[in-house]
């Protein structure tokens, strides 16, 4: 255990009572006395705080840093402009996903590159950056009621827009903030320097933020329909296997994995990513077996209980025969589809995501 | 963790309250707290034999499944309904109204073998 990293905010997640767990080389909260039920539905209804300080930041800076970043990651930094922020995604040459990243475009030629815990030495050798992880702590406060809350103790972050990327002056803490986040919820995420981020921890707390762990975080991506690196995405599954073709910055010229993925694109992918819901509460896991008409046409990657609808759902990838549409040819009835798992057969269906859609149960009460 | 004087506990922390010829089978405080929030309990069938050690059934929580044994051998004569609906009872009332099963034993010494509530306390929190 002691080798594991810790937040800043470690001290805090001790005295809030959190269980903690390891992930990505971290030790982080799992979940507060709450319990991750509780914490999920405090998110879809209302907002809750997140501790993400685990994620990495790289820092890419100086009069080349756009041009070396729009030639390593495979979005197009020419879609948005300074102050946004963009999802993308580093590739290997053979258009597998290394990792999946936030970029945060600070000022002209300065980017906060924020990578997967796990995948952070990766993205350090591929942008050549310091590594500045430590010195801030990242807080993602998520939900429909988020940016008000947010707002009451830091108001010049009232009216702060999706993917928006701005700096901040709080109580002589000097930090950044991101219209960002992995819920499916509208939220803030906050960049504070370490030393400093106890404080606005203290306060979100104090104007009535609950706090949420990984465990929430987990249910609420899948709800959301969002991937997880190491289970949607992975140096063997392309970006456009996973549905995100729009991650793919087409019209530029060069980036790593641009070959693969334009034959990808021109042949058609081998797979394809597919949601789906069980009849019942019994979570389907990693490693279920898809089964149309008891034939396996895939593997789930993610799954569990949602405890929004109340029933199992699912992602995972679906094999698509040479020159088909899929498995599904339209033709699909009741009892078509099921997730096959330790000996037993869920009976499932195609779902779309997301799942839950933003603001779907905003101001409901369980 | 709490444990209750008056119950036998197993190593697999399963609680057991005899009650006559009848055995009521529950996962322990320990066990509900280490599983985390549960979202599906997988119930044994009424009239199953099943025997000391084997499986009787699991319990899912947002985060793992978790193998459920039975701490006594029988046959079982009742299961907890609610929790098709009310799994979450494993966690607000484990010795309560979220027991699990029952199982029909020969006599009021069949859980002699089950840990005391202080040997189950030294095992949990040594």
């Amino acid at each position: 255990m002691s080798t594991l990293r810790q937040s800043p905010l470690h001290d805090q997640h001790v005295s809030e009572g959190a269980k903690l767990t390891e992930f990505g080389g971290w030790e982080m909260p799992l979940a507060y006395p709450e319990g991750t039920l509780a914490e999920h539905r405090a998110c879809r209804t209302g907002a809750v705080m997140f501790d993400v300080s685990h994620l990495g930041t790289v820092r890419v800076a100086g009069s080349d840093a756009f041009e070396r970043l729009q030639q390593t990651l495979s979005n197009d930094l020419g879609r948005i402009t300074p102050g946004r922020a963009q999802y993308t995604h580093l590739l290997n040459a053979d258009g597998g996903v290394e990792d999946d990243i936030i970029v945060w475009w600070l000022d002209d030629t300065t980017f906060d590159v924020m990578p997967n815990a796990s995948n952070t030495t990766r993205v350090v050798e591929a942008l050549r950056g310091p590594d500045v992880t430590a010195e801030r702590a990242v807080l993602a406060i998520q939900g429909p009621t988020a940016l008000t809350m947010v707002a009451q103790v830091i108001p010049e972050l009232a009216g702060l827009g999706r993917f928006q990327v701005r700096p901040f002056n709080w109580n002589g803490v000097a930090a950044w903030a991101a219209g960002t986040g992995y819920t499916g919820e509208s939220g803030v995420e906050l960049a504070i320097p370490s030393q400093q981020a106890g404080r606005v921890w203290v306060a979100l707390r104090e104007a009535g933020l609950p706090p949420a762990g990984l465990g929430a975080r987990d249910t609420l991506r899948l709800e959301a329909g969002l991937p997880l690196h190491g289970h949607e995405l992975g140096p063997g599954i392309t970006p456009l296997e996973a549905g995100l073709g729009w991650v793919v910055g087409w019209d530029k010229e060069a980036f790593i994995g641009r070959e693969a993925l334009v034959r990808e694109r021109s042949a058609g992918s081998r797979r394809r990513l597919a949601g789906f819901a069980v009849d019942g509460r019994q979570p389907p896991r990693e490693g279920a077996e898809i089964l149309h008409r008891a034939t396996p046409v895939g593997m789930v990657t993610s799954g569990n209980f949602s405890p929004m609808l109340e029933h199992g759902i699912a992602m995972g990838f679906v094999e698509v025969e040479p020159g088909g549409e899929g498995t599904s040819d339209g033709s699909d009835g009741d009892g078509d589809w099921a997730l096959g798992q330790r000996g037993r057969i869920l009976s499932a269906r195609p779902a779309a995501r997301p799942f839950v859609t933003p603001g779907q149960f905003a101001g409901h009460s369980f | 963790m709490n444990a209750p004087d008056e119950l036998r506990y197993s190593e697999d922390h399963e609680w057991v309250r005899i009650e006559g010829d009848r055995a009521r089978v529950g996962i322990t405080d320990y066990a509900q707290d280490a599983l985390g929030d549960v979202v599906f309990v997988d119930l044994p069938e009424v009239g199953a034999e099943v025997a000391a050690g084997a499986l009787l059934g699991e319990v899912e929580s947002t985060k793992s499944v978790s193998e459920i044994y039975a701490p006594l051998s029988g046959t079982v004569v009742a299961v907890n309904a609610v929790l098709a609906d009310q799994p979450e009872l494993l966690n607000s009332n484990p010795y309560g109204d979220g027991w699990i099963c029952e199982i029909a034993v020969a006599g009021p010494d069949a859980a002699d073998g089950l840990m005391d509530a202080d040997a189950y306390r030294q095992l949990t929190n040594p």
